[in-house]
């Protein structure tokens, strides 16, 4: 947390949320980095791709979007589904194809992954050299 | 006419194994045929969506196809036939069901209803001044009670003309208005029901239209609280409550579901009758409700510090 350019070291590093395995592919994960004790994003794996949002749904302020711990997508897999009201998002960018916030985007986390550890990507993280390239 | 309220919602839905999971661990009794029932009978009906068996589905990504509104008796339903039928096709089913659709483009369907008459005690509560409501031992803490929704209570659509819509369902239904958030819409209860509101609509564009949440009444708020925590204990994600409304003065709590749809419990709505006069207010956070609670972990205090500091 903070600003990378400002605080201590630790705050500077990648933050770890779980192994790349824990996340079966194609399903999805939320998290609660800051213990809020709700989860606040979610991660989505399309086979070694993993993809970050915010758990917030365009449509409503403070609008959670699983309908069940860690269920962010429709049936097939092939959307991210809000619960509220059944908005559907490109898992790839988030843009909302269906739903009352038609048109708009879930915010995106950047994440990467390093040594098979899944990290939300700090400002510092994605100039560093030898790193995999960060995903979406 | 006597239109009691809903009977029966039903969906197309994306995802039958969530939905199953969703509406029994709410408290709905699964029977045949994709129907969740509550004790009274009243009922969600789930089906896939490419069910071919189901009205046609709105244009948007609401999986509600069909309300189904429970009437009192024959005469209802041959009033409301002939109302309906001047400027619509009303089809009559061979059960009786009268089918058509409403002035906002939502299928809607009116039979005969199939609620079941409910003897079943209130929350019963001990108040100083008062008569008790439980004798003596008999407690009220029943972390067991089964705390099963009694009755199908009331829906919400998100309507493109809020307009057309509520003049439908008040001039051409009988609804009664109640109450009215100005520029959202009018609280409306049927003719036969007291319930403050069995109908409420909250004007967007077009591409929202839909349901925005449906209830089920329990039996107090204690149950509510029960029932609540239950489903956040098994991981459902609460959207809004528990808390209690001052239009209507029920208590809620609402769900997100796989059905696309917010599913509240309700507890203790006001009843009104013809003597009633409608009250308007903007709509708004303070308006909305009386006070507003969120679940947190279980905790409770000890009898001194923590011993390692």
């Amino acid at each position: 947390m903070g600003d990378p350019a400002t605080s201590a070291a630790p705050d500077t590093a990648a933050r770890f949320l779980c192994r790349l395995s824990d996340i079966p592919d194609g399903q999805s994960r939320g998290f609660d980095p800051d213990g809020t004790g709700r989860d606040t994003m979610f991660v989505v794996r399309m086979g070694n791709t993993l993809f970050g949002y915010q758990n917030n749904c365009p449509h409503y302020d403070r609008a959670r979007m699983a309908w069940k711990k860690d269920q962010y997508l429709n049936a097939d897999g092939t959307r991210i589904q809000c619960a509220a009201h059944g908005a559907l998002f490109r898992i790839e960018d988030g843009v909302c194809e269906l739903g009352p916030c038609l048109g708009k985007t879930l915010a995106r986390i950047p994440l990467l992954i390093r040594s098979g550890l899944v990290c939300i990507a700090q400002i510092a993280d994605l100039t560093e050299p030898g790193d995999s390239p960060p995903t979406r | 006419m006597r239109i009691i309220g809903p009977d029966e919602l039903v969906f197309g839905v994306d995802d039958i194994a969530a939905c199953h999971d969703f509406l029994t661990d709410y408290g709905l009794i699964a029977g045949a045929d994709g129907r969740y029932e509550a004790l009274d009978g009243t009922a969600i009906t789930i089906r896939e969506r490419s069910d071919d068996t189901l009205p046609p589905p709105l244009r948007t990504a609401s999986m509600l196809r069909q309300t189904i509104w429970g009437v009192e008796d024959q005469a209802t339903l041959d009033a409301i036939e002939a109302e309906l039928s001047t400027d619509r096709t009303v089809t009559r089913h061979a059960d009786g069901t009268l089918t058509c659709i409403d002035d906002c483009g939502f299928e809607i369907a009116f039979r005969i209803t199939r609620r079941r008459k409910l003897n079943l005690p209130a929350e019963m509560i001990n108040s100083p001044g008062a008569a008790p409501g439980r004798a003596p031992n008999v407690i009220g803490a029943n972390e067991d009670a089964e705390a099963r929704p009694r009755t199908l209570s009331h829906i919400v659509y998100f309507t493109p003309d809020m307009e057309a819509m509520s003049k439908f369902y008040i001039q051409r239904l009988g609804f009664v208005v109640t109450d009215r958030f100005t520029n959202t819409g009018p609280f409306l209860r049927p003719q036969a029901n007291l319930d403050h509101h069995v109908l409420f609509m909250i004007q967007t564009p077009e591409y929202m239209q839909g349901l925005e949440h449906l209830a089920f009444h329990m039996q107090g708020p204690t149950e509510l609280m029960l029932a609540g925590s239950r489903m956040v204990k098994k991981g459902y994600e609460s959207f809004w409550g528990p808390g209690r409304h001052k239009f209507g003065s029920n208590w809620f709590w609402y769900f997100n579901s796989p059905l696309a749809t917010h599913v509240e419990y309700d507890a203790d709505m006001d009843l009104h009758d013809g003597d009633w006069t409608e009250r308007e207010t903007a709509m708004s956070a303070e308006a909305s409700q009386m006070f507003l609670f969120e679940n947190v972990d279980k905790w409770s205090p000890g009898g001194g510090p923590p011993s390692d500091g």
